[in-house]
């Protein structure tokens, strides 16, 4: 090797421009599916393009707009997206906090509780859907569950039937999937509270309600505050069980989210105009609770 | 210390009685499922239900892979969701890694372009640029094709994020100590980093495994023949045919689940660590 006295930064320089090699592949990559496709739809949004047309695309301003803030299909799946987003938070944000801390609170069998909770989460949404389906089914374990527990023998609460019971559906559902993820994350972020000042408090006096109504909770609002905006962002995503359960014969206007709406706007009534101008609003909706995500501290994606 | 039966007694009874109800809660539909799988259709809505089947019904499994007008295209979606799931867990973990590593390691110029550009498609949902990516795909001809399948998640930025976070904390010394030895770059990150990085790669993998194994809407748009449809179509079209039994469907639902779960139960760390992630960002 022939020695060299080169000064160090340029070496340094040099070397960094490894740094471009490791990321290009990334930058190629995203650019071309994410990057390219977001201002794709955006200019969609603004032309009236149909699938599987030789026509080229015509310049139609803001009529997309207009046509979906017009159609009352749109806002029905507002309705049903936003129900369901409510519906599911309150459930799902009490009681994985209530079991975060009650797990985090266990000596023993911690990490048994934990697998069992978590193992809902595990199971895709569609197998989890399609068993639920079974068990929604007028001769099935739900009606016999709630019937045994209200003592009204062969009522059929048609779980799957009715326009009121068929959001239930889908809440429980969702509910018992998701609790067990977010639970985890509040047994994450009760193990980061520092061991020292639990007991400083314990030194001080405090009893296990005191610690945990005073150090505890004010110490885990970054957490809630997480879990809260990731709550809203993935159940405003929910597709797997609304679409299964239309699939089966469920009415599909109380179920038909956005996602589901803008899935079949585009492949079956095959508009693509008006679909991107709905994934473009629910866009701006998940950036909104995105950009209150990173004031929350975290980051996130749909798991 | 001595265990004192007194408020703490009582309250410690109720938290774990909590706890293990829910716990059977959360297992019950798991029961219901394997249970139901070795019934015949009729006996999974008897009333009432007995949890356990008489005599177990095997030939459900070999019925639920035959399928119902005995063409085994269950066998091939199964292989499908294996294929498109374990190359994009082995391409994201790489393209991440390798990324994560330019962006922790290597001050370039217009690194923090890079890392910025890619945290913010991190915000952009699927479901919003899946309309373009298939117009795309079909522009390119990749309908009905592993490609179409597999090309839009070679890799993702929350696996860039969670991989650079990790690699920010690389010793830089062992980096050094390598290329004094006269190692290239591409061998560093080969010999060194990547395979110091098990926890964050095995964490990533998992996430987009399952990702993959889980995707219903991708797939629903970019296949048509059932030849090349993955696990979760399958089970939409099995489960929309009402006059299909429902001892063989939730035989279906167990073959689906079994292969994740075997991964869960081998590997339960790195799953729930792939949850806590998402609150360790902020270090």
């Amino acid at each position: 090797m022939k020695l060299s006295i080169s000064p160090p930064r340029s070496l340094e320089t040099k070397r960094n421009r490894w740094g471009w090699a490791f990321v290009a592949p990334g930058v190629l990559f995203f650019s071309t599916f994410s990057l390219y496709p977001i201002l794709s739809a955006i200019w969609t949004s603004f032309h009236n393009k149909k699938l599987l047309s030789l026509k080229p695309p015509k310049f139609i301003g803001f009529q997309n707009y207009a046509k979906v803030l017009e159609s009352t299909d749109f806002w029905n799946s507002v309705r049903a997206s936003a129900t369901f987003c409510l519906g599911v938070f309150v459930p799902i944000f009490c009681l994985s906090l209530l079991f975060g801390v009650l797990i985090a609170s266990r000596s023993k069998g911690r990490r048994f509780y934990q697998m069992a909770l978590y193992s809902p989460a595990v199971l895709s949404s569609v197998v989890t859907a399609s068993v639920w389906a079974i068990m929604f089914d007028p001769r099935g374990l739900a009606n016999q569950f709630l019937n045994g527990l209200m003592g009204t023998p062969g009522i059929d609460h048609r779980w799957l039937a009715d326009a009121t019971m068929v959001q239930v559906s889908t809440m429980v559902v969702y509910v018992w999937k998701m609790v067990g993820y977010y639970c985890i994350l509040f047994v994450t972020g009760i193990g980061k509270i520092p061991v020292s000042v639990i007991e400083a408090s314990i030194i001080d006096g405090a009893n296990a309600w005191q610690r945990l109504t005073r150090i505890t909770m004010p110490l885990l609002r970054p957490t809630m505050a997480l879990v809260s905006v990731m709550i809203f962002t993935n159940s405003l995503k929910t597709f797997s069980t609304q679409y299964l359960f239309s699939q089966r014969g469920a009415p599909s206007r109380p179920i038909n989210v956005l996602t589901l709406n803008i899935y079949n706007t585009a492949i079956v009534e095959q508009n693509l105009g008006l679909a991107s101008v709905m994934s473009l609003l629910l866009f701006a909706v998940l950036l909104l609770f995105a950009w209150a995500q990173v004031k929350a501290g975290g980051s996130g994606e749909d798991m | 210390m001595k265990r004192k039966f007194g408020i703490a007694g009582i309250g410690d009874l109720l938290a774990t009685a909590i706890l293990v109800a829910v716990s059977c809660v959360a297992i019950m539909p798991f029961l219901f499922m394997a249970g139901a799988s070795l019934m015949p259709g009729s006996d999974v809505t008897a009333i009432p239900y007995r949890w356990i089947p008489d005599k177990p019904l095997w030939s459900n499994y070999y019925r639920a892979l035959k399928g119902s007008d005995g063409s085994w295209i269950y066998l091939r979606n199964i292989l499908n969701s294996f294929i498109v799931a374990t190359t994009v867990a082995t391409s994201s973990v790489l393209l991440a890694s390798s990324v994560g590593y330019g962006l922790a390691k290597f001050k370039f110029k217009g690194r923090n372009i890079v890392f910025m550009g890619i945290m913010s498609t991190m915000m952009i949902p699927f479901e919003a640029v899946m309309i373009p990516l298939y117009l795309t795909a079909v522009k390119l001809g990749l309908q009905d094709t592993y490609a179409g399948l597999i090309l839009p998640f070679l890799t993702s930025a929350f696996g860039v994020f969670l991989m650079r976070q990790y690699l920010l904390g690389f010793p830089e010394e062992l980096l050094d100590a390598a290329r004094i030895d006269g190692c290239s770059e591409p061998a560093i990150f080969r010999r060194i980093v990547f395979k110091n990085a098990t926890p964050a790669v095995a964490t990533l993998a998992i996430l987009a495994f399952r990702g993959q194994w889980d995707n219903l809407l991708w797939p629903l748009l970019i296949t048509h023949s059932e030849r090349l449809k993955t696990i979760p179509s399958y089970i939409v079209r099995y489960t929309a045919d009402l006059t299909a039994d429902e001892g063989t469907l939730m035989a279906v639902a167990v073959i689906a689940a079994l292969p994740v779960f075997v991964l869960f139960f081998s590997m339960s760390k790195y799953f729930l660590q792939g949850a806590g992630v998402y609150t360790g960002s902020k270090t």
